[in-house]
């Protein structure tokens, strides 16, 4: 692990003054206030999402779980700046992305969210390395700093003697380490992850699940989307979502 | 900046960014995403070979066709107007007929006029004090025969004074040229091309023509000289042409045809007012002969009006020309869209990652856009090679010179690049417009 690491309590966070403005809670980093998601099915209307509020305080290591259908998808798309809500308000990092157009909503993809995805979603022509300066090529990074930054990411993964290696030349475990470096090396606010051990072994997926403990104590904060209850229990609050509402929102470490 | 002040309040980031650097190199964004962009279209026409040879082709032959063609012009231009040339934008001559009649009426109209006569060359040599050197000719047309050798449609041509041959800009080679008293006696002496020496002296040596019998018209005459080679024009030579004195061309064909008269000025700046003091000369002489409409009676004209009415003849087909090489480059525009567009389908999974992770609608835009300008680019620019190539094979097999511009390099690989914005223009916004999570779910 790179030794560029400073702990702090996410406590700190929690003990700052506490102010509503605008109905969202500034100390959280998410916020997400009777968030609808409705999609237009011929003359149908279908809810995926029925006016859903939560907070996500920063340094939280949390997991949305639910059965296929839920709106767990939709939740997801929604938390990662993928679409935005037919109603309500979603703050992130303090600003309203509820209201963005589609070029806003990539910055701040760029900027504030780090995808981790079930297949990995690698370029395949491209090198680990490569794969990881993406993030910072669209967020404008100049390409010497780019190459320190990737080559601090995927150390932090240990995958610093695979940089030059394309996708097709590493193990499921490995792609989705260099997947996680990815998204993290641009220093994002929230890391999301979509059924990350999915196309993984039982065994890998311990490793990878590891990881994501270790960056959490690192002091990232971490959604894990999951249908699996093992992977589910491994963060310290889990949101079950079921007809598009949550079902049960418990602090279980 | 909001963002970077909040972030530097947090020292708890797992992998620290100098945003300050961040921020400072964000106007390099564009230059940074067009880099991007271009590595990804070069990786991605590697990685698809038959695909790119296809869409290259398009193109190739599209800008291989218009700079062969544009070339080949430019080389016959060239030749055009070195021929035309050759005697020089300081000669000018007075005749009867036009060189060039265009119509009926005029042909009716220039048979009315007076002929131009030795009278009237004497008057110009007399009264132009502008002028260089005058002399006259008149041509028939002959087959000349040597032994049991012949040559058909040979110019012969009857000239005098001797400084005509300074006029026309032909040179001996062996033998000499009539002495004066000569070239006023009517002896049948002539100074031949060497397209004589080929038709009937089996290409001999020019030396070993000179004191030969040759017949002309059946009657007999003795080379006394032969001239140095012209060459040829579109492979019509010209130096199928017999020179004899005037003297002895009017003994054979009559004086009462109409003569040339051939004026030359020492230099282009004088010619103008040679051909004003010769025009008075002239209208004096014809002034009692005006017919009923304005006609001047005889018809003053410098080598220009050759070229003008090449150019006039020719630039239409150029135009037609080029506009139907033009349209194989459309069809490779179509192509290369329709390659493009392909390419933006099966790519559908890659748009979403980049969409994903940050790529904006413009980003995604300029990469298509790169991908579809750098083959057709690169496509412009092998074209713009085979195209000289192409031309270079003609003009050696046709025999003019190989005009290789860099304006019309440059000019292919601009339009082939503009055929590629135009034609990647469509794919590239479909591209750009595509949403991420439908595009993430692509196979």
């Amino acid at each position: 692990m790179s030794s560029n690491v400073t702990l702090t309590s996410p406590v700190e966070n929690v003990i700052q003054a506490k102010t509503e403005v605008n109905g969202h809670d500034p100390k959280s980093l998410i916020s997400m206030r009777n968030i609808w998601k409705t999609y237009q099915m011929g003359t149908e209307k279908v809810h995926a999402l029925h006016g859903v509020s939560f907070d996500i305080p920063r340094g939280e290591y949390i997991a949305i779980i639910g059965p296929s259908g839920s709106g767990k998808s939709t939740l997801m798309n929604l938390i990662g700046c993928l679409d935005t809500p037919s109603q309500g308000e979603y703050w992130l990092n303090g600003k309203n992305v509820s209201e963005m157009d589609d070029d806003e909503l990539a910055r701040i993809r760029n900027q504030e969210v780090g995808f981790v995805f079930q297949t990995f979603n690698l370029l395949a022509r491209a090198t680990a390395l490569h794969n990881v300066e993406l993030p910072l090529i669209y967020g404008g990074v100049g390409s010497a700093q780019r190459h320190d930054m990737a080559k601090k990411a995927l150390a932090a993964v240990d995958l610093a003697e695979r940089m030059t290696h394309r996708p097709n030349e590493l193990s499921g475990g490995q792609r989705q380490r260099v997947a996680i470096a990815r998204a993290l090396v641009n220093n994002p606010s929230i890391l999301l992850a979509d059924e990350p051990t999915g196309a993984l072994d039982t065994h890998t997926s311990m490793e990878i699940m590891d990881l994501f403990e270790r960056l959490h104590s690192e002091g990232n904060t971490i959604i894990v989307v999951t249908h699996e209850h093992d992977i589910a229990a491994r963060a310290h609050r889990v949101v079950s979502i079921r007809d598009g509402n949550i079902e049960k929102d418990e602090r279980i470490k | 900046m909001e963002r970077s002040g909040e972030h530097k309040a947090e020292p708890r980031r797992a992998m620290p960014v100098s945003l300050s650097a961040r921020l400072r190199s964000f106007p390099l964004l564009r230059l940074t995403a067009i880099w991007e962009a271009f590595r990804v279209a070069t990786s991605s026409l590697r990685a698809n070979k038959l695909r790119t040879s296809l869409t290259l082709m398009g193109i190739i032959v599209g800008v291989t066709a218009v700079i062969a063609v544009v070339t080949i012009i430019k080389g016959l231009d060239k030749t055009v107007a070195q021929t035309f040339s050759s005697q020089g934008s300081t000669v000018f001559t007075v005749s009867k007929n036009p060189q060039i009649i265009k119509s009926r009426e005029e042909f009716i109209k220039f048979n009315k006029r007076k002929d131009v006569t030795h009278e009237d060359a004497d008057a110009i040599r007399r009264l132009c004090t502008a002028c260089w050197r005058v002399g006259i000719a008149a041509n028939a047309v002959e087959t000349v025969k040597h032994a049991d050798q012949k040559a058909e449609n040979v110019r012969v041509r009857g000239v005098d004074p001797i400084t005509m041959f300074d006029i026309d800009g032909v040179t001996i080679d062996a033998g000499r040229i009539w002495t004066e008293s000569e070239g006023e006696s009517g002896r049948e002496i002539c100074v031949v091309g060497t397209g004589i020496l080929k038709n009937l002296f089996a290409e001999a040596p020019a030396d070993r023509a000179v004191g030969q019998e040759i017949r002309i018209a059946g009657r007999p005459y003795l080379v006394i000289g032969v001239l140095e080679p012209l060459g040829s024009i579109f492979g019509f030579s010209r130096d199928n042409v017999v020179y004899i004195p005037y003297s002895t061309y009017q003994k054979s064909y009559g004086a009462r045809r109409s003569l040339v008269v051939f004026t030359q000025v020492p230099e282009a700046e004088q010619l103008e007012v040679a051909e004003d003091q010769v025009r008075t000369v002239m209208r004096n002489r014809r002034g009692h002969s005006l017919a009923d409409d304005d006609d001047e009676g005889f018809s003053l004209e410098t080598q220009d009006v050759f070229l003008n009415l090449y150019g006039s003849a020719t630039s239409n087909i150029y135009i037609v020309t080029i506009g139907v090489a033009a349209v194989s480059l459309v069809v490779g525009g179509i192509v290369v869209m329709n390659i493009m567009l392909v390419s933006v389908t099966e790519r559908t999974k890659e748009i979403g990652i980049r969409k994903a992770i940050g790529a904006r609608r413009k980003d995604i835009l300029t990469q298509f856009l790169i991908e579809a300008v750098t083959v057709t680019a690169i496509g412009g620019a092998i074209g713009v090679g085979t195209g000289f190539g192409l031309a270079y094979v003609i003009s050696a097999l046709i025999g003019f010179p190989l005009l290789i511009s860099v304006a019309s390099a440059v000019l292919g690989v601009g339009v082939s690049s503009i055929v590629g914005i135009v034609s990647g223009l469509w794919p590239a916004w479909r591209a750009a417009k595509l949403d991420p999570i439908e595009a993430l779910k692509a196979e």
